[in-house]
């Protein structure tokens, strides 16, 4: 008794913090499935939206934090849009991506955090995203040196790549709101 | 209208046929569009999926950076990335605060952000477009694609329907073309896995570019870079997968309005595209003779 009145409390406490991290309310989803109709990648996901939805509503942390889908949701925006209930799933889903690599439950399947890292290391260093870098970096990381190559030489002939970064001036102040973004939201958990 | 410019980091590289047609355009239309100096990125996708509050701090450095003159952007993503941050800074409690915290500096998030197309539809008018138009594209049918970010959130973005939008339709049809009714305008070409996830972003495009052929349209044309990038750059590897026959020109919507205005393909980038235009061009007896150099 007292293990299943507990248990309810900690579903309920996961539901809350996901509304929380998110600015969401999960909570007013009737599961009408309108969202898993439109979303793009509802067909190949191993959980659809509305699924998700009902998966944080039941406190299961673990079937949504180490999911594929939280990574291949491509952000459209067209869940929301068609929501009765205006229930922000794209918000949800990234806050979920933030409490997954958190509790490091990010699935092996996806390369999403590694590429998000590289590119945010571009945009504090140089303030800008230098493409070629950032395809050179993720290649090593993930070790798909192949992917895409055959298409350099097109693009590097019609000018579709630069071959020098840029460099902005503001590096120390570009490093500061990073320190103090990174720092606000350590202090959240 | 005072403007600034804030082209985004795709417009220095893979975009670059956006940005050179998006200042030819620009200066036939009597627009003035400065650069914003030392602009930085909007932190795209990779910062709202990492850090909400950096997601926010980005943008607003930028548009704090803008004094009070009007952002024009023409990428997608630069402009729901610039969009969201003013919306979540001046609607959402505690926000403006925060971000204040991380940027050291207060924004109310009022900096005006207008995409190219409304300042084209809104600003320069849609009936001066026509008064301008040197080489109407007549009998050329396009396929205006809008994809996600313009028109979504809605109520964020305020561009136009969400499920049926029309201000490229209406440019389009001003510059001599005729837009084709086509259910996919705002389906999403999956650009945010087409590094990560390949196959995602190839099956969501090739259903795109599929059904743009299928509606009879002889070319899809764009608004934003990154849907531009996956239509045109992965076409080939999408008719290998799907073993389908596309041959889709993928236009940025500026240099298919340039060529109107009487502006030159190579002036516009139109020799940039991966899937060689020029024959369609040709075909349809337009700027056939100054496309032949292309590689």
């Amino acid at each position: 008794m007292t293990t299943a009145v507990s248990r309810r409390e900690g579903q309920a406490l996961w539901l809350e913090a996901v509304e929380a991290a998110a600015g969401a309310r999960l909570s007013l989803c009737f599961q009408c499935q309108k969202c898993s109709s439109g979303c793009p990648i509802a067909a190949t996901a191993d959980i659809k939206p509305h699924e998700l939805v009902r998966l944080v509503q039941l406190g299961d942390p673990d079937a949504v934090l180490s999911s594929r889908m939280i990574w291949e949701c491509t952000s459209c925006q067209t869940c929301v849009t068609r929501c009765p209930q205006a229930v922000d799933l794209p918000a949800v889903v990234d806050a979920l991506r933030r409490l997954s690599r958190d509790e490091q439950k990010v699935t092996p399947e996806t390369a999403v955090p590694v590429f998000n890292g590289l590119f945010l290391t571009a945009v504090r260093r140089l303030g800008r995203v230098y493409e070629l870098g950032l395809m050179a970096a993720f290649k090593v990381r993930t070790r798909r040196l192949f992917q895409d190559a055959g298409k350099l030489p097109a693009m590097l002939r019609k000018g579709k790549l630069g071959l020098k970064p840029t460099f902005l001036r503001g590096h120390s102040e570009r490093a500061q709101v990073f320190r103090r973004a990174e720092g606000f939201e350590s202090e959240k958990r | 209208m005072s403007y600034v410019f804030y082209p985004g980091c795709s417009l220095d590289s893979t975009g670059r046929g956006y940005r050179l047609s998006t200042e030819a355009v620009g200066r036939a239309l009597g627009l003035n569009l400065p650069e914003l100096p030392d602009w930085t990125c909007c932190g795209s996708t990779a910062a709202h999926q990492s850090n909400a509050l950096l997601s926010l701090a980005l943008p607003a450095k930028n548009l704090l950076a803008a004094s009070g003159r009007t952002m024009a952007v023409c990428c997608a993503a630069c402009y729901s990335r610039l969009k969201v941050a003013n919306h979540e800074i001046a609607n959402t409690a505690g926000t403006r605060g925060r971000v204040a915290g991380v940027l050291g500096v207060d924004y109310d998030g009022s900096t005006p952000v207008k995409h190219l197309l409304e300042i084209i539809r809104d600003d320069v008018g849609l009936s001066e477009v026509t008064k301008r138009v040197r080489a109407p594209l007549t009998g050329l049918r396009v396929a205006c694609y809008y994809g996600c970010l313009l028109v979504r959130p809605p109520d964020v973005m305020r561009f136009d329907d969400p499920e049926n939008p029309m201000v490229l339709d209406r440019l389009m049809q001003a510059a001599g073309a005729e837009p084709v009714d086509w259910p996919h305008k705002t389906e999403c070409c999956g650009a945010s896995c087409s590094i990560t996830k390949v196959e995602i972003a190839e099956r969501l495009s090739h259903d795109i570019l599929a059904m743009a052929r299928d509606s009879g349209a002889d070319c899809v044309v764009t608004a934003c870079p990154l849907c531009q990038l996956n239509l045109d750059l992965r076409q080939r590897d999408i008719e290998a997968r799907f073993g389908d026959r596309l041959g889709l020109p993928v236009l940025y919507f500026t240099q298919l309005l340039g060529l109107a205005l009487g502006l030159q393909p190579r002036a516009l980038g139109i020799d940039s595209l991966t899937v060689n235009a020029a024959p369609m061009l040709a075909r349809k007896g337009m700027a056939a003779a100054s496309t032949r150099g292309q590689r």
